[in-house]
């Protein structure tokens, strides 16, 4: 188990290595000077070059990015070009709101996906299994960003109880959260369906049955209890994707997430908030997935990396 | 065994997400900018409102203006940007200020400065009793701490060229001195400003917020911070109560304003991206106040007319041309273009009439503008004869690199160059490598819209096409005519012959070397709800100084 643990931690650590890499080199290739989007209009090429030397922007590159890692290595992502802030300090402040979106979205996604899934199951293969179901399908092929538009458009417009953007005050979450979640209410319903109805199948619910147990009961206590377990390991995947903040929503809703940081720093080439950014969700995704991997090494000892499942 | 594994790991994943949830219900986060310790003035009125307009009182009156975020903060020394300023004017002022009528009026002197007779000299009095938010009294050495701090190098300031004429401005700019040689005061309410040479729009650059003034200790305890947060005081009739520098600021009334009542007791200016967004908070009632783009006028017209209200800044949409290009280097070719534009069919159509027909470079409020010649002709015909004198009359490839904000309106213009067989290569790029592009001279044709910081016309030509300043703008124009007809308008004092010199230069560059092809003067929108009253623009810088709310 240890072996397999070091292994699965010095590959975590050796993606977000990789991933540094091809940031920075991906953002230093790609056209756009930072340094004449500060200056403005007015600027000339000499006060332009003054600057890049000012920034560092006018060093080798290998130069700069040993000195990006270093810095990164003791915590320090830099300070923003335009806000002059540090990056590490902009990225909690978008943190606050991508977390609170993300937990909101998910809690709807949960209810929605689960009590959609069991009832789909509960009505196997009638009308009612057949509609939802067909939701689900739309709900997984909807962009979150056309839903989060059709929401403003037809729900925060016409009712006057949610606003069309702003994230200050809770219900400025609903709508935002709605649009999120939907995609991932639908990607839940679809599995919940599928392991309730092979849990409805086995034979202890069928004991439950002899034993004459309501029907409600089998289903909420026993069924679905067991039935929860595969959605459980889709949840830790799920929260990296929502953690790393989502861009679309939070533009259209106007919410400071992280991933609206991330486009407007592509927007101005705030390279550190880019770098940080990027490093940031490659960093929660990575962990994760370590941790998740983990898990699934203590519920089954089969597993372990490079060896197959057989021993 | 292994059940309970399982359970173990439903367990951990649960309490996980229940852990975060207990973390994302917290207190919002305060940005570093949101400086506590900042003091001001006007507390007593802050206490009285909540964020984003919830009141105590039902007098309390809160305009809310939607705009987007320029992100580099409020030290208008260190940006450059017109939605930092419309905010940063409402807490700092300037010597001088422009009103909405683009007319400049006094604000922290007793009267216009006098100017010597060789116009170099210009001797100021400061109006006594005039405060900083802080409770500190503005006097002549705050007015020199801010324009020595804006040569400073660690200053980083973007428009100290405005001001660098001052005698000894490049000593401090290089470091080699810390104070400003033509800088001198008198006493506490009295100084005078030396030139190295006679610049006739000094009067007006600092009537800008590039000259806004600060008070010495409350900035220089800021340091880097100023400008951000809340870390801005002046003596302007709002004070920042909150600021996150990302999603919105909140100002609040300045009891003590030296100007007088305030009719406002609180602006929340919210930060909007994306305009639709802002504009459907607009509808929802979110906002009060937001700007309209020309492309979505089409679209609230109908429904809210009476809302809209258009205003013309004073600026100039024009197609910039890289003189160095083997083709566009041909003037008959440059010619062409224009000849082949049907400027008012364009601004009729693509534009929804928001905007006037070009008929000079300059625009039609800056004096030296001149209408003489009426819009620019329109003239295919003329256009082919002049690209088959040049060679061209199988046609030419021309590739013109333009932001995304220009792509309905350069498809127009594809088609009206196609039609005099010019074939117009769109290559749509963003803001950032727009800029890096063409500070590197490597674009060859592009659109713009140069705007003046007040109705002067050295800012709209000088900035842009005097030799010096075109090779940074990929035009590389150079006429010594021209330039030294700038030259003589920037040191003329009298104004009726400085209005002359520059129509002559805007003949030069537009009508005889065709060095850039004038398409219309545009035409701008906001969109108010109809309590919001006595709120107009002048140019592209929104005050709220006049505006107040009747519901």
């Amino acid at each position: 188990m240890r072996k397999y643990l070091l292994k699965r931690i010095g590959l975590a650590i050796g993606i977000v290595f990789a991933i540094s890499l091809i940031t920075f080199i991906i953002l230093n290739i790609i056209p756009g000077d930072p340094a004449a989007l500060m200056l403005g209009d007015m600027a000339s090429p000499e006060t332009i070059a003054k600057l890049r030397e000012q920034m560092g922007l006018d060093r080798p590159l290998p130069e700069q990015y040993i000195a990006w890692i270093f810095r990164l290595i003791t915590g320090d992502l830099g300070n923003s070009y335009f806000q002059k802030k540090p990056v590490l300090e902009l990225i909690g402040y978008a943190l606050y709101y991508t977390s609170r979106l993300a937990i909101c979205a998910y809690a709807i996604a949960l209810i929605i996906g689960i009590t959609s899934g069991v009832i789909a199951a509960v009505f196997q293969g009638k009308a009612v299994d057949r509609i939802l179901m067909t939701i689900a399908i739309m709900g997984i092929s909807a962009p979150a960003f056309w839903v989060a538009i059709l929401l403003q458009i037809y729900i925060a417009l016409n009712f006057d109880i949610f606003p069309v953007s702003g994230a200050n005050e809770p219900i400025g979450f609903v709508l935002p959260s709605i649009a999120l979640g939907s995609r991932y209410a639908a990607s839940i319903a679809r599995i919940t369906r599928t392991s309730m109805i092979e849990t409805m199948n086995q034979d202890f619910i069928k004991t439950a049955r002899a034993k004459g147990l309501k029907n409600y009961r089998i289903i909420l206590v026993h069924a679905l209890r067991n039935a929860l377990l595969p959605i459980v390991t889709v949840i830790g995947s799920d929260i990296g994707s929502l953690l790393a903040g989502a861009m679309l929503t939070e533009s259209v809703f106007n919410i400071p997430g992280i991933g609206k940081l991330l486009i407007d720093a592509i927007n101005k080439r705030d390279l550190p908030i880019v770098q940080g950014t990027v490093m940031y969700i490659a960093t929660v995704c990575v962990l994760i997935y370590l941790i998740v991997d983990i898990l699934y090494a203590v519920i089954d000892p089969r597993i372990k990396l490079g060896e197959g499942s057989s021993e | 065994m292994k059940k309970n594994i399982r359970k173990s790991l439903a367990l951990v994943l649960t309490t996980a997400i229940a852990g975060a949830s207990i973390a994302g219900c917290g207190t919002r986060p305060e940005s570093a900018g949101q400086d506590s310790s900042a003091q001001n003035s006007a507390d007593s009125s802050a206490a009285q409102t909540s964020q984003t307009g919830a009141t105590e009182s039902s007098d309390y009156k809160v305009l809310r203006f939607g705009q987007a975020l320029s992100g580099d903060g409020l030290d208008m020394q260190k940006s450059t940007s017109s939605t930092s300023a419309s905010i940063a004017d409402e807490v700092t002022e300037s010597l001088l200020r422009f009103n909405d009528d683009n007319e400049e009026e006094v604000v922290l002197l007793t009267d216009f400065p006098e100017i010597s007779e060789d116009g170099t000299v210009y001797s100021f009095e400061l109006k006594e009793g005039v405060y900083f938010t802080d409770g500190t009294e503005l006097t002549s050495e705050d007015v020199q701490f801010t324009f020595e701090r804006m040569f400073k190098p660690e200053t980083e300031a973007k428009s100290y060229s405005y001001f660098s004429m001052i005698k000894g401005a490049d000593k401090v700019l290089s470091g080699e001195a810390d104070t400003l040689e033509g800088f001198e005061v008198v006493d506490d309410y009295h100084f005078t400003i030396t030139l190295d040479y006679a610049y006739a729009p000094f009067i007006e650059n600092i009537g800008t917020s590039y000259a806004d003034i600060f008070p010495k200790e409350a900035t220089q305890a800021a340091g880097d911070n100023w400008g951000v947060g809340t870390n801005l005081i002046g003596t302007g009739p709002y004070v920042i109560q909150s600021n996150d520098d990302v999603s919105q600021v909140v100002l609040v009334k300045n009891e003590n304003y030296h100007g007088g009542e305030v009719n406002l007791d609180e602006i929340d200016i919210i930060y909007y991206d994306d305009v639709t967004t802002k504009l459907l908070a607009y509808e929802n009632g979110e906002i009060d106040l937001a700007d309209l783009p020309a492309d979505l006028l089409g679209q609230y017209q109908e429904s809210y007319a009476d809302q809209i209200h258009a205003y013309h800044p004073l600026g100039t949409n024009f197609i910039s041309l890289n003189l160095q290009d083997e083709v566009l280097s041909d003037v008959n070719v440059r010619k062409a273009i224009s000849l082949a534009i049907n400027r008012e069919e364009l601004v009729e159509t693509i534009l929804n009439g928001a905007g006037i027909p070009a008929t000079s470079y300059l625009n039609n409020q800056i004096p030296g503008h001149s209408d003489s010649n009426g819009v620019y002709e329109y003239d295919p015909e003329a256009a082919k004869a002049l690209l088959a004198e040049s060679g061209y009359e199988d046609g030419l490839v021309i590739d013109a690199e333009i932001r995304a904000a220009d792509q309905t309106l350069y498809g127009a213009i594809q088609g009206y160059l196609a039609e005099v067989g010019i074939t117009l290569n769109l290559n749509v790029v963003d803001n950032a490598t727009w800029s890096s592009d063409r500070a590197a001279g490597s674009i060859d044709l592009t659109g713009i819209t140069w705007n003046a910081l007040y109705a002067d016309a050295d800012f709209q030509v000088y900035t842009y096409f005097y030799s010096d300043n075109s090779d940074g703008k990929s035009v590389f124009y150079h006429n010594d005519e021209f330039d030294k007809l700038l030259d003589d308008a920037r040191s003329e004092t009298d104004e009726a012959k400085r209005a002359e010199l520059y129509e002559q230069a805007d003949t030069i560059l537009s009508l005889e070397d065709y060095a850039a092809i004038p398409l219309f003067y545009p035409q701008s929108q906001f969109i108010a709800k109809d309590y919001v009253k006595g709120f107009t623009v002048g140019n592209l810088i929104y005050h709220f100084w006049y505006v107040d709310i009747e519901k």
